[in-house]
């Protein structure tokens, strides 16, 4: 593969949710333009949200202060998404299963578990502030 | 993002369209909010028009539910698209809530 094959984009974005639509759909023109499937676009879509939401909010803690860093790198059959936050990290493996009785009725906490299900390789780094996520073209969607 | 109201005899419809998300999740719930005291105690939510949920959606949704269900109604949702449809089938959301493939069928389950 070539360089020629990569379509790259890194971003350093204010820590303001309304700028994470601006970037989603960045990402998902640029998905288009690549013509992935709609399926596939969609669990990125939510993905993408998803870790956009948790670094801002749950990560960065809303502090206007700081930082979210975006990359994406579209290869031939695969899309890798890293999402950074400047927050004090977190444990996933430490989340409650939103899908348990006990917690089914809860308002919060099924951002990780769609990214875990929607993705098909997620990795959590630098002591869970930056996720790594990637997402085939030729796999099956999740639904 | 726009919710209609329309009733069909004892049944309250809401149809949704545009996507419930971060954005427009706040907007959803206090429309609903505000419309499930009003409404009648079956209500469904038609989600033909809404191609886009996330967590904050999801979340809003079973706030809905809960909402419905401690004024004694009963909820259903009808007309997913199989993609929103899978992300309750992931959360097991699915087994919370009662889907059903049409309104019609939805407003004849009660």
């Amino acid at each position: 593969m070539t360089r020629g094959d990569f379509k790259d984009m890194k971003t350093t974005i204010d820590n303001d949710s309304h700028l994470l639509k601006e970037v989603s759909k960045k990402l998902i023109s640029t998905l288009r333009a690549h013509k992935v499937r709609e399926d596939i676009i969609f669990d990125i879509h939510v993905g993408f949200e998803e870790a956009l939401r948790n670094a801002m909010i749950h990560g960065n803690k809303q502090d206007p202060g700081k930082k979210v860093v975006v990359e994406t790198d579209i290869i031939e059959n695969a899309v890798v998404i890293s999402v950074e936050d400047e927050g004090e990290g977190f444990d996933p493996k430490k989340l409650p299963d939103p899908t348990l009785d006990e917690n089914i009725l809860k308002e919060g906490g099924r951002g990780v578990y769609l990214i875990n299900h929607l993705m098909d390789e997620v990795k959590y780094e630098n002591g869970g502030r930056r996720v790594v996520m990637i997402k085939y073209f030729n796999k099956n969607a999740n639904k | 993002m726009q919710i209609n109201l329309e009733k069909k005899g004892e049944v309250s419809v809401f149809k949704v369209t545009g996507d419930i998300d971060i954005e427009s999740a706040p907007q959803v719930k206090k429309t609903f909010d505000k419309a499930i005291t009003s409404a009648s105690k079956q209500v469904v939510i038609n989600l033909q028009e809404v191609s886009y949920v996330d967590s904050s959606g999801l979340a809003t949704l079973v706030e809905i539910l809960k909402n419905m269900r401690s004024h004694g109604g009963k909820l259903k949702l009808a007309n997913l698209s199989a993609k929103v449809k899978g992300l309750f089938e992931i959360t097991k959301l699915d087994k919370l809530f009662d889907i059903a493939q049409s309104e019609e069928e939805a407003i004849n389950s009660f």
